[in-house]
């Protein structure tokens, strides 16, 4: 059998490992995992995707590596992303774009694109992510596998490094809900490591994963469908209504009216925590520091910082700074964290008449490489994701159909959002569609 | 609200932010920064008279543990991602006369 580095022709990976123990189980141990390359290791390096950490070698690892290689998981090595996890195309990577396995000439996702394209392409059978605004989510829907992002403080955060502390979210890339049930049971818990970590045990989710839900009550929000959807997209969601409605489900109409300034609030709130974490990228305790002669510390941080990020890293810190510079904050932090308030209470006005919320996870399927150069069109991207983190709710991504495009098959995601640590729920309700449907097993022709 | 920025404006954004920009980076920040807060400024239009901020999706007060060493970060670890380290310490250029 050819190693993962032959088949990776995607530029899925940044660095492969332990290649001689590489071996497919059908059991969770031995079970191959690939991480995404923002999660400290303390085999190989922690780039983030960005020449600032070139080289960087963990002296620790992240809580969940610790976890998941106790359980006795293989991990096979770390993928690209965008960079520090800003990006939904993992363009954005110091070491080049990563290809859609569906069709090259098209984007995976992001910001966990290789760790999307790693599993769609079979490269393993699973991988780590982070999501932060839909970063697992939307990749997931564009590579065609399940995508879930826990609730919160389910997971240990201890090892991620930081983006929006208060959104970012440890999740996983698997081929069946099954596999994300089993490999986030595992993960989630308390860690004294992470103060946002949640002291309560963590829910069982794998134990009567497959018992469907007797009664299930789906939300429909008017605001997921419409013209803003590809047709296709459209058509896959009535399909897997359809479906719902065929085991037994209730289909609810509801109403989320924030679902767009989600991503203006979306678009204030990350930035301005980046600017605050990235604010470490020095250039006196690791990573990048400037070569150039300075003057003073002023020029060797501004040169370090120019050199070592990147366009959209630079821009995310500059809009981040602005929005919490005096004279600003209220009108766009104190503003957004208003909106953020208003759309948890949406949420959970929501969820006393459903149980899940469903709609697309994207308003379009995977697009072409270098096609969405204005940043807001990207950032457009995450209009049915970003809600879900600013709430902290959890979230999953399920194959739910394709659309052609040139000759091509590509997928679509079908997006189910879940209450607060009401996760067990949330993946029984995506198991009963991957129970009804073959989506899941489709894969891209690299990997038949 | 007037969301278009000066050079002016994004050159000192840029130097809270310690980025050293070029003249063609700051005027393409200039663009797209522009055209991300014409979008974000539809904040505004939303009436949040009377709600209170959140920050955080948890609202977790501080959370403190017992006040006990355990396990740290030996100095050779500390210093060996460092991009100067001398003896045991962080190597940096002088820094002492500059104006920041």
């Amino acid at each position: 059998m050819s190693t993962i580095q032959e088949r990776d022709t995607f530029n899925a990976f940044h660095e492969y490992w332990d290649l001689e123990n590489e071996r497919q189980s059908e059991t969770l141990q031995g079970m191959t995992l690939a991480v995404k390359d923002n999660i400290v290791t303390k085999t190989g390096t922690t780039t983030c995707g960005s020449k600032m950490l070139e080289g960087y070698k963990s002296p620790f690892n992240a809580t969940v590596i610790d976890r998941l290689e106790d359980a006795g998981v293989v991990l096979v090595g770390k993928t690209n992303c965008d960079e520090f996890a800003m990006g939904s195309s993992t363009e954005h990577c110091a070491w080049g774009p990563v290809l859609n396995p569906w069709d090259r000439t098209r984007v995976p996702g992001g910001s966990s694109g290789g760790s999307a394209a790693a599993v769609a392409a079979r490269l393993c059978q699973g991988a780590l992510g982070s999501d932060t605004g839909g970063s697992i989510r939307q990749p997931a829907a564009f590579c065609g596998v399940v995508g879930y992002k826990p609730t919160y403080g389910l997971v240990s955060r201890y090892g991620l490094v930081a983006f929006a502390s208060s959104l970012d979210q440890i999740g996983t890339f698997t081929t069946t809900v099954q596999d994300a049930a089993n490999l986030v049971e595992i993960m989630a818990g308390f860690d004294e490591l992470d103060s946002t970590c949640r002291e309560e045990p963590a829910p069982a989710l794998s134990k009567n994963l497959h018992d469907s839900i007797e009664g299930l009550r789906i939300g429909i929000p008017s605001q997921y469908t419409g013209s803003q959807n590809d047709p296709a997209i459209n058509a896959a969601i009535t399909s897997a209504i359809n479906t719902y409605r065929e085991l037994g489900a209730t289909i609810i109409e509801i109403d989320l009216p924030l679902t767009e300034v989600g991503i203006s609030t979306y678009y204030v709130l990350a930035p301005a925590e980046c600017s605050s974490n990235l604010a470490r990228y020095d250039g006196i305790r690791y990573g990048h520091r400037t070569d150039k002669p300075c003057k003073d510390l002023f020029e060797l941080y501004s040169n370090t910082r120019a050199e070592g990020f990147g366009t959209e890293v630079k821009r995310r810190i500059m809009l981040g700074t602005y929005v919490l510079s005096s004279g600003y904050y209220d009108a766009y932090y104190n503003n957004a964290l208003k909106t953020r308030r208003l759309i948890c209470q949406e949420y959970h006005i929501a969820f006393e008449q459903c149980d899940v919320i469903l709609g697309p996870t994207t308003p379009s399927v995977a697009f072409k490489i270098g096609e969405k150069a204005d940043p807001l069109s990207m950032y457009l991207c995450d209009i049915y994701t970003a809600n879900t983190n600013i709430a902290g709710i959890c979230g999953i991504s399920i194959p739910c159909g394709f659309s052609e495009a040139e000759g091509k098959q590509l997928p679509i995601g079908l997006h189910l959002q879940g209450s607060w640590y009401d996760d067990a729920r949330l993946l029984r309700a995506a198991q009963m569609f991957q129970t009804a449907t073959d989506f899941h097993t489709k894969v891209p022709e690299c990997a038949q | 609200m007037n969301t278009s920025l000066t050079t002016e404006e994004v050159r000192h954004i840029a130097k809270l932010s310690r980025l050293a920009l070029t003249d063609g980076e700051i005027e393409k920040a200039k663009e797209d920064l522009s055209t991300i807060f014409e979008h974000i400024s539809r904040l505004s239009e939303l009436d949040t008279n009377g709600v209170e901020p959140l920050d955080h999706p948890t609202e977790l007060q501080n959370r403190t543990r017992d006040d006990t060493v355990g396990e740290v970060l030996s100095q050779k670890q500390v210093l060996a991602n460092a991009p100067a380290a001398k003896d045991v310490y962080f190597d940096v250029p002088k820094v002492l006369g500059g104006d920041t």
